[in-house]
């Protein structure tokens, strides 16, 4: 049986990134548990949800290692929930079961490549042969319409067992596009970059930001300017990177199990 | 084409020093609050409000007579707010301090359509957030509350909180999509058999802290727009912990045209001169059907 722990685990990831660890992140940390942990079976997840710390721990895995934060704040600052009795059933759950959750995020992303694009890229079918350039993240489709694109992105996410039903588009439905910009999670692109018509994204706040993309669409529709703006979610748009993370991550532990955790959808969507 | 005045002949400025008087806020010295474009000296002809100043809510003032439009969010795509579009962030560390002026961004024909939009058709924007917000009470719940049928079910507490007769999570997501004429962007977390009682109203877009300030006391949240990585897996924790708890996320926009209808009826009371009406910007959002 192996004694690798946490602890050793981390130093393996910070060794195999390919440059220095930024020991400024508050998101890369320890959120439950610490380094002396020994560990049986890793998974990687998006958020590190009490469901898949749960499915994790049936599965024979103790360390999770999230791409999100564990008590739903980026800084998982723990006085604004502590009160909370979720908070207090999740943490009794992780400690019962001797769990460790390690967050990567910033090193994810600053990662050659991200495997969160990577991810994304592979589920929705997007070969990087249509890449403009690589790591532009843009791709040049056969021209099709933005309600039969929309189409397509869930089917092909369901044919992999994948819910994005809670996905949401604003546009023309028929409007043509063919310059399809990726994005992740909460970083999405802005539409109106004149070389782009439409952004397949995960999360962005609605208005009152840098560029109010569901209002720039509205319009665009209006004045006949082909637009579209496909909103996956910000679980679905990253969570397939996880699994890149998983198998990366297994190359150096080659002593236990890893696996991806899918944490999965939030949403339900009315009929 | 100059529109006609009507009534006393009054302007956009007197129309908005008369909500500064009587809105029973202090006006804010650092404020999203204020005009985003057209001649404040212009006589009005009538007023719109909405959540969205969106071309196709303010093609529908135009139509209505109204000249003076009065939205909750941003005409011009950002926070910022002005007729032509923001210079591209700069990257890298310390980019944000430089001193170098950032790239002026090329033409956009989706802001220079709606500025001529609004020039041509001699258009006045104001927007009106921070204050209408800062009310006794916050007129975006009891907004919802009322476009919900659900008034009568306020009662003399919090106006954020009703209690209505015990449904299903499921049978109030249905009354909600048709009271909001939702299209597709209705999200919901729980159970949808929960049974639901007891509801409060979180509008606009609010941070965990509002989530955790409310959920314990009722059972079920209806709000605008909330943090995925916040609110939405706190309320999916909580199902899945075993708290009979859910989460009705409508957007933002569609969670504010109940509070800017409610301004349009309050605007008549201290504009009496002129006709106030409310647009609604609709639900930005549709989903395909497979």
């Amino acid at each position: 049986m192996s004694t690798l722990t946490a602890g050793e685990i981390v130093a393996r990831i910070k060794s195999n990134l390919g440059f220095p660890w930024r020991d400024a992140t508050y998101r890369d940390t320890f959120k439950f548990g610490g380094p002396d942990t020994v560990v049986k079976g890793i998974a990687t997840t998006m958020f590190c949800s009490y469901d898949a710390i749960r499915r994790a721990h049936i599965a024979g895995c103790n360390m999770i290692i999230p791409h999100e934060d564990t008590y739903w704040s980026d800084r998982d600052d723990v006085s604004i929930v502590s009160g909370d009795p979720a908070y207090k059933l999740k943490v009794d759950f992780m400690r019962e079961h001797d769990i460790v959750v390690f967050r990567i995020h910033d090193h994810m992303h600053a990662q050659k490549p991200d495997f969160t694009w990577v991810g994304l890229a592979r589920a929705l079918g997007l070969d990087s042969k249509l890449e403009t350039a690589p790591q532009s993240h843009r791709f040049t489709l056969p021209e099709t319409t933005l309600g039969e694109l929309a189409t397509r992105i869930q089917k092909r996410f369901a044919e992999q067992g994948i819910n994005d039903k809670a996905i949401r588009v604003v546009g023309d439905p028929g409007t043509k596009v063919s310059r399809l910009q990726l994005g992740v999670g909460y970083a999405s692109p802005a539409i109106n970059d004149p070389n782009v018509d439409v952004v397949v994204s995960g999360e962005q706040q609605e208005t009152d930001g840098f560029l109010d993309s569901p209002e720039y669409v509205l319009d665009a529709a209006t004045l006949g300017i082909a637009k579209g703006w496909i909103m996956l979610g910000h679980n679905v748009s990253e969570e397939q990177g996880m699994q890149e993370m998983a198998e990366w991550i297994k190359k150096f532990t080659p002593e236990i199990p890893v696996q991806l955790v899918r944490s999965g959808e939030p949403f339900w969507v009315p009929k | 084409m100059m529109a006609r005045p009507i009534g006393g002949g009054i302007t956009a400025q007197e129309v908005v020093d008369r909500i500064k008087k009587s809105i029973g806020v202090e006006w804010k010295p650092e404020t999203v609050d204020g005009f985003k474009a057209g001649d404040p000296t212009t006589v009005i002809t009538g007023i719109a409000t909405t959540s969205l100043a969106t071309l196709s809510v303010l093609d529908r003032a135009v139509k209505a007579g109204a000249n003076l439009i009065i939205t909750c969010e941003p005409t011009f795509y950002s926070r910022a707010d002005l007729p032509t579009p923001p210079a591209r962030r700069g990257f890298g560390p310390g980019a944000a301090q430089s001193n170098q002026p950032a790239t002026p961004p090329p033409p956009d024909p989706v802001f220079s359509g709606k500025d001529e939009f609004i020039k041509k058709h001699n258009l006045v924007v104001f927007r009106l957030s921070d204050h209408w917000r800062l009310r006794t009470p916050d007129p975006f719940a009891p907004g919802l509350a009322d476009m919900l049928g659900w008034s009568k079910f306020a009662g003399t507490g919090d106006p954020k909180h009703v209690e209505i007769p015990e449904t299903s999570l499921d049978a109030l997501v249905a009354h909600v999509k048709t009271s909001l004429k939702a299209r597709g962007g209705m999200r919901i977390v729980g159970n949808p058999q929960q049974r639901i009682r007891k509801v409060a109203f979180l509008p606009g877009s609010t941070p965990i802290q509002a989530s955790i300030e409310t959920l314990p006391g009722v059972d079920a949240i209806v709000a605008g727009e909330m943090r995925e990585w916040e609110t939405v897996e706190y309320v999916r924790d909580t199902v899945a912990l075993g708290g009979k708890k859910s989460l009705i996320l409508v957007g933002r926009v569609v969670s504010e045209d109940p509070g800017m209808h409610a301004c349009a009826q309050w605007l008549e009371t201290i504009v009496p001169e002129a006709k106030s009406m409310s647009i609604s910007a609709g639900d930005p959002y549709w989903r395909p059907t497979a």
